[in-house]
């Protein structure tokens, strides 16, 4: 078992490692950077925008800079944000927790209703609930993202039953904890609501033909012919079967959800990394670019992994694989 | 198939958008900023009917009435970007104004700028889609044919490239690319960053046509009369892949086009004055263009349908496919 | 144990020798680190001749399938030699081996399979020209007309796709295409499986007629030891990976040396006399 984990470690540390190279890298490319715009600026001396620049360590080669970053990484310090001068690291610790909050709940709406939805379609497959449930899931699927996160917008702005966003109201500080609590979810619910509908029709998909699949099997044919009842056999047989796939959905599910996230956060005004990475590009704030773009990878790698140490608990295949 | 000729139509409604357009995609009419979408009457105050269609000026003290024009001449338009023309499928006298979806800030027809705005975002889509495709070939043939290490090697780099979410790596890239330079070079630089990224899945899948074909029978025959590997590759394995490749494209193209059209709305990707979807659905960002000027959520409510079509196309064609195949 | 070969006695030199042929497989045991050897022919000697047909007999995965496809030039022997006229083809870089292609073909036990489904019947047969860069378009065509013809295909059907064509007219599509480069040997793996009998003995007739018009030498790789005693010169039985027992046909049949092929022929005899004994 550990021997799996070190080697899925050291995986994920070399593709981590990679994609900081990679994304470093191609940040250098472009031309200008932070203080580029400053230089336009009558007012601003050449020398004093010069000395920012090195101020920052602007001025040396990339792979000395690279070096400096991965060092400093090591420590916690994820580099300057020129645009809020302030180490990035902080910055991006409170982005992320909120980020987080918003795909933790959302994965656990999304999959809460997903489980039950699957498992009922499949075990009603051919059947007019299925019928009508894969016409819902299919117009769902092909409403782009976009187009959906703007309409929550618009029902938020007509119907004004909802913030139209940010995280928290005004009047945050003078609430007590539970009203805290309370304010954070009453803003929470709609981007939550938003991302849990983007990623719900293709989980519910994937579940139903995968207990469609295992309850082909000629082992649950045996457990009902032995008279066990159908929910039983649901239960403790089907479901620990159709575990594995389901938790290979997983991993991908965290891609997906990502990649939704950041544009639901801009949409629907959730402060999480997905606004920040975009100030940041726009401002050419590359160190805090570097630090979103990396988190991410983070917890992709963090979610397959989490998926595949799941699927070695799960399945004694993969543990005698090994 | 329908959801064949409907993507045909739609495909050729924005190809000709300058036709099918009244106006210029940039036309601005400052004096009519989010004008309401203009009612088109067939039925006069009188009560009489008129075959041909008129609109109502009611913002003019006059209510002044513009009967709708065929085949006008209006605004000059380039058809494809190179044959000049001028004549459009309908059109008002000035200064009447019809705006079938109303108009934004700047007094612009929403429905003209919905037709400019598909060929931007479909071409990115479509040359996006061919250039990931054609890197799949090139990767996968490859891969799948010549196997062993080279295998292991290039699909190890796909593995890397799935295993990142697309949109950060878009976004990332796109970071890196000079904020201020003309437009076509983004629009450019855009879609090959596009194509460049999602070569990953395409490879797969043609990497596996390639394996399997490898070990038909008629090409270890043509081995047999000391065929090349280039022979081979070209004239009996890559054929194989064109079904593939061809279900591939149908869906790479919607999902390129969406690319594009969310990098415009975040406002990195193509801007001012190339029209985008993805530039008419900005707006719509602001709170009180959503809490006072409905029509300006139409571009993206008409997108639903076109995504339908492209959907159902690519099922169409996969039909087709398995039929055809032997 | 190697086997003498009866064969070259007060003969000329054959045209095509196998000398220690052997090819052997590394496999990893799955999921586990071991490895093992498989060995698919071992120690191989034939020898063929022009203007006679040697049959390859053995039981399904005794080896010979694999042992023909090496002899073809299709897969790589991990030892022995291959010599055609005297000439090491083994020893042949991938240009040189080029020409030699020409000269040893091989028709595969599934014709549809071996023809590319997607082109006409002229195509395929014409494609070993193109290969090879021979003619002009014109002569190529020229020439799978006539080919067409020389394996009694009619050559009008010339634009037909192959599965517009029955099961034995495929199969003289493929021997129409293993002709076009002019070849001194033709293998054939198991060709007569796949057809019913009558088309069995058109098909035997048709080789015989070739064989005789252009003296090629043939390696008929089978596993019905009753319809190879219709028509070889010599006989190769093999067992497990290895040749048993190699002579003139007539002497096989007759007199067989080794304990294996009395038994093989003894259970051929049995289904025969019961086929006798039902008829009468």
């Amino acid at each position: 078992m550990t021997r799996y984990l070190t080697r899925r470690l050291a995986h994920a540390a070399l593709l981590l490692l990679a994609v900081s190279v990679f994304s470093f890298a191609l940040l250098q490319l472009a031309p200008g950077d932070f203080f580029a715009p400053l230089k336009l600026n009558p007012q601003i001396s050449a020398r004093t925008v010069e000395g920012l620049r090195a101020q920052y360590g602007l001025d040396r080669p990339w792979p000395v800079r690279y070096g400096h970053w991965l060092r400093g990484v090591f420590h916690g310090d994820l580099g300057p944000s020129f645009a809020y001068n302030s180490p990035v690291a902080p910055l991006l610790a409170v982005r992320a927790r909120n980020t987080l909050l918003l795909t933790g709940t959302a994965m656990l709406w999304a999959w809460l209703i997903a489980i039950p939805l699957g498992i009922v379609s499949a075990v009603r497959r051919g059947k007019w609930s299925d019928r009508a449930g894969g016409v819902v899931t299919s117009a769902l699927l092909t409403i782009p993202d976009l187009v959906l996160f703007l309409a929550i917008l618009l029902l938020a702005v007509r119907s004004g039953w909802f913030p139209t966003g940010g995280m928290v109201s005004t009047a945050f500080g003078e609430l007590s904890g539970r009203g805290r609590a309370m304010d954070i979810a009453y803003h929470l619910f709609l981007p939550a609501l938003a991302l849990a509908i983007a990623t719900l029709p293709a989980l519910v998909r994937h579940i139903r033909s995968a207990m469609i699949e295992v309850l082909q099997a000629p082992f649950i044919r045996a457990a009902r012919a032995h008279g066990i009842s159908e929910y039983r056999v649901l239960l403790r047989y089907a479901l620990p079967v159709a575990a594995n796939p389901l938790i290979s959905l997983f991993g991908f599910s965290v891609a997906t959800m990502l990649s939704a996230s950041l544009l639901v956060e801009v949409i629907l005004s959730w402060p999480g990394i997905g606004p920040l990475l975009l100030e940041a590009i726009l401002a050419k704030d590359v160190y805090v670019v570097l630090g979103t773009v990396m988190l991410s990878s983070v917890f992709l790698v963090l979610g397959n992994l989490v998926a595949d140490l799941l699927l070695f608990a799960v399945d004694p295949r993969i543990r005698m694989e090994s | 198939m329908g959801a064949l000729v409907l993507l045909a139509a739609f495909q050729f409604l924005i190809l000709f958008a300058g036709f099918f357009a009244p106006y210029g995609f940039a036309a601005q009419d400052r004096e009519q900023p989010f004008a309401a979408p203009t009612t088109v009457h067939f039925w006069d105050t009188q009560g009489h009917f008129h075959l041909r269609p008129f609109i109502v000026d009611s913002e003019s003290s006059e209510a002044r009435v513009y009967p709708v024009r065929f085949f006008v001449s209006g605004t000059p338009y380039k058809i494809a970007g190179i044959i000049p023309a001028q004549v459009h499928l309908f059109g008002v006298e000035q200064p009447g104004r019809i705006f079938l979806m109303g108009s934004d800030a700047y007094g612009r027809d929403q429905f003209s700028r919905f037709l400019f705005g598909g060929q931007s975002s479909m071409l990115a889509g479509l040359i996006a889609a061919l250039l990931s495709v054609s890197i799949g070939i090139l990767v996968g043939g490859i891969a799948g044919y010549y196997g062993g290490w080279v295998d292991e090697l290039l699909m190890r780099g796909g593995e890397l490239f799935l295993a990142l979410p697309w949109l950060y790596l878009l976004f990332a890239v796109r970071a890196a690319l000079p904020l201020h330079i003309s437009q076509w070079e983004v629009f450019l630089l855009l879609v090959s960053v596009m194509g460049l990224i999602g070569w990953a899945r395409p490879a797969r899948l043609i990497r596996g046509v390639v394996l399997s074909a490898k070990q038909r029978n008629f090409v270890v025959a043509a081995r047999g009369f000391g065929a090349s590997d280039a022979y081979l590759l070209r004239r009996h394995v890559l054929p194989q892949t064109y079904g593939v490749l061809l279900t591939q494209m149908t869906l790479l193209i919607p999902q390129y086009v969406l690319a594009e059209v969310t990098l415009t709305f975040l406002g990195l990707g193509v801007g001012e004055p190339l029209p985008s979807w993805g530039t008419q659905l900005a707006s719509l960002q602001q709170y009180y263009v959503l809490s006072s000027y409905w029509w300006m959520f139409l571009p993206a409510l008409l997108l639903i349908p076109l995504f339908l079509v492209f959907y159902a196309a690519a099922d169409a064609l996969q039909e087709i496919h398995k039929t055809v195949a032997l | 144990m190697k086997v003498e070969s009866n064969l070259n006695s007060g003969r000329t030199e054959p045209l095509l020798r196998v000398t220690g042929l052997s090819q052997q497989f590394v496999q990893r045991r799955t999921l586990s680190r071991s490895k093992f050897t498989v060995n698919a022919f071992s120690d191989v000697d034939l020898a063929l001749f022009a203007g006679r047909t040697l049959a390859l007999v053995g039981e399904s995965g005794a080896g010979k399938s694999s042992l023909a496809r090496c002899v073809a030039l299709l897969d790589q022997p991990t030892a022995g030699k291959i010599e055609l006229e005297g000439r090491d083809l083994l020893a042949l870089g991938r240009k040189a081996l080029i020409p030699i292609h020409g000269q040893i073909q091989m028709i595969f036990q599934d014709p549809t399979s071996a023809m590319n489904p997607s082109r006409s019947a002229g195509e395929i047969i014409a494609e070993p020209l193109v290969v090879q860069g021979e003619g002009t378009k014109a002569q190529r065509r020229e020439r799978a007309l006539h080919l067409m013809e020389q394996v009694g295909l009619d050559p009008r059907s010339e634009g037909k796709r192959p599965f517009e064509f029955s099961g034995g007219q495929r199969q003289r599509l493929a021997i129409a295409r293993g002709l076009a480069l002019g070849p001194r040997v033709l293998i054939f793996d198991e060709v007569l499986s796949n057809l019913d009998a009558l088309n069995q003995s058109l098909i035997l007739r048709l080789l015989a007629d070739l064989q005789r018009s252009h003296s090629l030498a043939y390696l008929h790789v089978s596993h019905d030891l009753r319809l190879v005693s219709e028509f070889a010169d010599d006989v190769a039985l093999m067992c497990e990976g290895q040749i048993v027992e190699q002579q003139d046909a007539r002497k096989l049949f007759e007199s067989p040396k080794h304990s294996y092929t009395r038994d093989l022929l003894a259970t051929v005899q049995s289904v025969d006399s019961i086929l006798l004994e039902r008829s009468a």
